[in-house]
């Protein structure tokens, strides 16, 4: 018998030390071919953790409780008592699950695509450093360590983004990326603060926090559930934070595939569900979050509508899926929410993975419009990615199906009928938008005339396992008018809100969902599939979408522009002319009275004479007045 | 041995200049006698921190009469938190000597060595007239280093930071002497041992005039807000062992003054000034931050950088709970670290590129790995990156700053956006790019590893097991906060 909380330590240390080996070997010389070693130690990391993570999930399943694994003690001041420590729980353990199976895809993926990147051995260093830091996120036991891993998510965000650093832009991007999760984590710090203000002294594990979340008053909870969400805005790519995530674009395929489609973006969802027993002491923050997560639904989705880079696409596809995720966690369907977590994380890495593959293929092309008639040449990439559309259109029974159809039953079944609708209108523009980057993928005209590059198997084999995943993981969720008992949610066994609706009306609303996401599909069809075309900004409504709304240039005008001109205002008035300017003129005062004095003491004994004559005269009035008062 | 052993390690380094200088040493020999000493003293230090006890108050007392009728006494002790500056001072030097190791003018060496016994003095002295008298004595090297060893406008500069900081210590000398002679109007004797004038009770409006003269001398040294204009001119005309010190050391020392001398003898009209305090230092959080944004001058825009830290310090110091104090104490050590690494890498490109304007830079990630790492590695600690020491500090002041109230926690977590701008803007201009120089830019040779490797090391474990660190310096400072907050407490 294998001891569940050494598995569970290790899990966690393993990849951070892999990182370690591969970094040192790297930088000791950098110029060197390691490819085999590189790959052996980076690409068996999450082979190893996704091992790991089956047994873990193997023992909950067979009835054993919450695992827990402590490394050693972190910090102890005063009630501050923080330990380097680990949870395994239903929750975490089915997260730690498919982000090591999928991240080991992806890996495999990476060492096929990365091949000829001279720093290859860098990009495995970063990509096992991801891993130890997902882990640590989803696995720690309090609050701060969890933080922690947060923020470290977002470092190797920010380092993969910047990979080829040649390109300022990339770098750009990497900043911008880095920048928006920290204005995140700037709430997210406060909420913990807050957290440990309030309930600290009894202990500041989940558990704990939990057992004690009674002594905390509503107005608090309120304000401290608000702040988090504000990291999850910033992580998660939600309005107003989302910015970066399509100029995240820029790192390499497999980045945007793990860490900004299946785990590092998802961990806002996460982090709601990690937090259910607060938030289900405010349902009006729920609210809030329910509605934060249909407006970036429909938004993302929209802009996804007019865009032509194909990894743009997909990346405001993934805005619009996590607003769907925070429309089922807001409203307390916290295990519809990480059930939708789970069938996106394979089918969004899937897309991505074949859309790098027919990048790879078409000599490092991007625009969709420049693509077409792919379906005969890149055949696995073809069916896959086929699937994959399916899956995330919401046709039966692939996996996007019923993860989808749970968030807008819930919706509907709590009254929400707004949200419900955003929700509803934004599955039609999804299969739409979905379909018409297939279409003119794959479908329309051929435009490219050079040869295409093939494929390694590497590459293309993980296409065809995520494609089964992507096809059957909607089963686990099975619903109980579909003849299932939602497997998922009565393993993950969260406090989901209780909702009834009688089996007629989820059908009803499920045939609209299909309906909608057909007539999406059939008129992108009609569009794209023979000859697709460009969208152009030729009335206000397109090239105000087309422009993304000029979201990017109002964050420019207004945050930006006065930061830097604040900052221009200290260096050339606030420091030398108020600061300084006081200080010159004390040394100015000093330096005139100076010459001053010189002017009198000037050598000439008739002014000699004179002073000595007025101080005398001084003298005496002074004694004479004095006199006279006696 | 054991008595003295306080004398030794602030001595050695003079002593050791003194010999070098009377045999009139040729530079080869300067060399290795001042990395000696400072390794000697290193392990002296490292001897003391083993034998520490962390329940004790002060020890390795050393307690002589020297101007007996004035009451003016050699008296050295170290806490906790004399321990902590004494530690940074120890480990920065061997590391900053590596960094010197071809400089050819002698009077570097000197004025170097002359430095750690003037910065090591004063953080240990336990009598005012002590303390004043080292605080003098470091300030002399920096002078000369910048006007005579500087760049830039060395000598108006020089010139400018010893005008602005002797304002403070005279306004602070006329308080200790002020003090002195209160004790003597009260108990008849002379006195200026730090335990016996803490003694004597002071009416209100005196103690506040007299709190006023060492906070002006403090504040100028950390500096907030408004007392600052020294310090970017001088940062920026210094040379970087200088720089490293002022930094790291120096700048910590006005903190320390405030926390040994402000709360040791005004508890509570330092009450007074806190709301003063707090405000300064947020504001300065913000405006050093903002103004290092646009700054070309790398050393310049860590001056900023420094000083916006340093304001963090001082407000968790004045507010006074056990998780702000702590946080303050640690981010003192932990922005040594980090500031002195990234200082060295500033010189460091210097010395390769002959500029540290981030305008003339850009595109070293593609030549020097090595280089790119360990620069990133300490811009990003200076900014607070968890897995490094600034995070667990920063985290405390905080969770500090809350506790008090909700505003000033916002203000105070602002610090996480703060650093955040300036340093990957830089990191991006300096670092990444395209190659915009032809020199042969050379990356970390073996003699620079072997300095900055133990400087990530420390930053790495402090951040890691912030466990190893807080049982030698927790008992003693939650006794020195409760003692301060029982006398708040009668006052309110």
């Amino acid at each position: 018998m294998i001891d569940s909380a050494i598995l569970l330590q290790w899990i966690v240390v393993w990849p951070f030390l892999s990182s370690l080996l591969i970094a040192v070997v790297y930088l000791s010389n950098t110029k060197a071919k390691r490819y085999t070693f590189y790959t052996l130690v980076g690409v068996g990391t999450p082979v190893v953790m996704t091992i790991f993570a089956f047994i873990l999930i193997f023992q909950l399943s067979e009835g054993a409780q919450t695992i827990h694994g402590t490394l050693f003690k972190w910090i102890e001041i005063g009630d501050f008592n923080i330990s380097l420590s680990f949870m395994a729980d239903r929750l975490s353990a089915v997260m730690i699950s498919f982000i090591t199976f999928i991240g080991t895809l992806i890996h495999i993926y990476a060492a096929g695509y990365m091949k000829d990147d001279p720093a290859y051995g860098k990009f495995f260093a970063y990509f096992n450093l991801f891993m130890g830091s997902m882990m640590l996120l989803v696995l720690a036991d309090n609050p701060i360590m969890m933080f922690v891993g947060w923020e470290l998510v977002g470092l190797c965000s920010y380092l993969l983004i910047g990979f080829y650093h040649q390109d300022s832009a990339n770098i750009t991007a990497a900043n911008k990326a880095f920048i928006l999760n920290r204005v995140g984590d700037f709430g997210f710090i406060m909420a913990i603060s807050l957290l440990f203000v309030a309930v600290g002294s009894g202990g500041f594990t989940f558990d704990a926090i939990a057992a004690n979340i009674g002594q905390v008053s509503p107005e608090m909870l309120t304000l401290i559930g608000f702040l988090l969400f504000v990291g999850a805005m910033g992580k998660s790519a939600q309005i107003p934070l989302y910015v970066w995530l399509p100029d995240a674009m820029a790192g390499p395929t497999p980045v945007s595939a793990l860490i900004h489609a299946a785990t590092m973006v998802t961990a806002g969802v996460y982090m709601v569900a990690r937090y259910s027993f607060l938030y289900v002491e405010v349902p009006d923050v729920g609210l809030f979050i329910a509605s934060i997560g249909a407006a970036s639904a429909l938004f993302a989705a929209v802009i996804a509508s007019y865009q032509s880079d194909i990894k743009k696409i997909l990346a405001y596809s993934t805005m619009s899926q996590l607003g769907y995720m925070f429309i089922a966690v807001g409203l307390g369907a916290y295990s519809a929410g990480i059930f939708h977590v789970f069938t996106h994380a394979f089918f969004k890495a899937l897309l991505f993975m074949g859309a790098g593959a027919v990048i790879i293929a078409l000599h490092h092309e991007q625009n969709i419009f420049k693509m077409g008639g792919l379906k005969k040449h890149l055949k696995v990439v073809y069916i896959t990615m086929f699937i994959a559309t399916l899956a995330i259109s919401g046709i039966p029974p692939f996996a996007g199906f019923f993860s989808k159809d749970a968030i807008l039953v819930t919706a509907f079944a709590s009254e929400h009928y707004v949200i419900w609708g955003v929700g509803t209108l934004t599955a039609g523009l999804t299969a739409f938008y979905m379909f018409r980057l297939l279409f003119s993928v794959f479908f329309s005209k051929e435009k490219a005339s050079h040869a295409l590059v093939p494929l390694p198997a590497s590459m293309t084999l993980p296409l065809i396992v995520l494609a089964i995943g992507s096809a059957t993981a909607g089963f686990l969720g099975l619903n109980e008018a579909y003849g299932g008992n939602t497997l998922i949610n009565q393993f993950l066994a969260l406090p989901d809100t209780e909702l009834h609706i009688s089996h007629a009306s989820e059908y009803l609303l499920t045939g609209l969902n299909v309906l909608l996401a057909l007539l999406g599909m059939g008129l992108a069809y009609k569009l794209f599939a023979s000859e697709a075309k460009e969208a152009q900004p030729d009335s206000l409504f397109r090239s105000l979408v087309i422009n993304k709304f000029y979201i990017d240039e109002i964050y420019t005008f207004f945050i930006v522009k006065p930061l830097l001109l604040m900052s221009h205002l200290i260096a050339k008035v606030i420091d030398p002319k108020i600061f300084d300017g006081f200080i010159n003129l004390n040394v100015w005062t000093y330096r005139t009275s100076g010459l001053l004095f010189a002017k009198l003491q000037n050598g000439k004994v008739r002014y000699y004479a004179l002073y000595i004559l007025l101080a005398v005269s001084v003298m005496s009035y002074y004694i004479l007045s004095k006199l006279e008062m006696m | 041995m054991t008595d003295h052993i306080l004398s030794i390690i602030i001595f050695l380094p003079l002593f050791t200049a003194l010999v070098l200088g009377i045999v009139r040493a040729e530079v080869r020999l300067l060399k290795i006698g001042s990395f000696l000493s400072s390794a000697v003293t290193l392990m002296l230090v490292a001897w003391l921190t083993f034998q520490f006890d962390p329940h004790a108050g002060m020890q390795f007392v050393e307690h002589a009469p020297w101007i007996k009728n004035m009451g003016i006494s050699y008296y050295l002790g170290v806490d906790f938190l004399s321990l902590t500056v004494l530690l940074l001072i120890t480990l920065l030097m061997p590391p900053l000597y590596l960094y010197m190791k071809h400089e050819e003018r002698k009077g570097y060496w000197y004025n170097m060595m002359l430095l750690q016994t003037g910065v090591t003095g004063a953080v240990l002295s336990l009598d005012l007239v002590l303390f004043y008298l080292f605080w003098e004595t470091m300030l002399l090297p920096i002078f000369i280093m910048i006007g005579k060893y500087g760049n830039g406008m060395h000598q108006y500069n020089a010139m400018k930071i010893v005008l602005m900081t002797i304002l403070g210590s005279m306004s602070m000398l006329f308080s200790i002497l002020y003090l002195g002679y209160m004790h003597y109007e009260v108990t008849g004797l002379w006195s200026f041992a730090l335990n016996d004038l803490s003694q004597i009770d002071l009416n209100a409006q005196t103690s506040i005039y007299l709190a006023a003269g060492f906070l002006l001398a403090f504040v100028i040294k950390i500096p907030l807000v408004g007392f600052h204009t020294w310090m970017a001119p001088a940062y920026g005309s210094a040379p970087t062992p200088a720089v490293v010190i002022m930094s790291s050391i120096m700048a910590k020392l006005g903190v320390y003054g405030i926390w040994r001398f402000g709360f040791g003898l005004f508890e509570s009209t330092l009450l007074y000034y806190a709301p003063v305090i707090v405000v300064l230092s947020l504001i300065g959080l913000l405006y050093y931050a903002i103004r290092a944004i646009t700054e070309d001058n790398l050393r310049k825009m860590f001056a900023y950088s420094s000083g916006s830290h340093l304001s963090l310090i001082a407000l968790g110091l004045i507010l006074t709970n056990i998780y702000a104090w702590s946080g303050s104490l640690y981010l003192i050590a932990t922005h040594a670290l980090a500031s002195a690494g990234i200082f060295i890498m500033i010189g460091l490109v210097y010395k390769r590129f002959k500029t540290v304007h981030i305008s003339e830079l850009g595109g070293i990630a593609s030549r020097a790995p090595k280089f790119t790492f360990f620069f990133a590695f300490f811009a990003l600690s200076i900014a607070g990156l968890p897995g490094t020491g600034g995070f667990v500090a920063e985290l405390l002041i905080i969770i500090g700053a809350f506790k008090v109230n909700f505003w000033i926690g916002f203000f105070t977590a602002t610090t996480m956006l703060a650093a955040m701008v300036y340093v990957f803007w830089m990191l991006q201009r300096t670092l990444f790019g395209p190659d915009n120089s032809s020199c042969d830019f050379q990356d970390l040779n073996a003699r620079e590893l072997i300095m900055l490797l133990p400087l990530v090391l420390m930053l790495l474990v402090t951040g890691i097991a912030p466990s190893l660190f807080t049982p030698l310096f927790e008992p003693q400072l939650s006794l020195f906060l409760s003692d301060i907050l029982h006398t708040l407490g009668g006052v309110k």
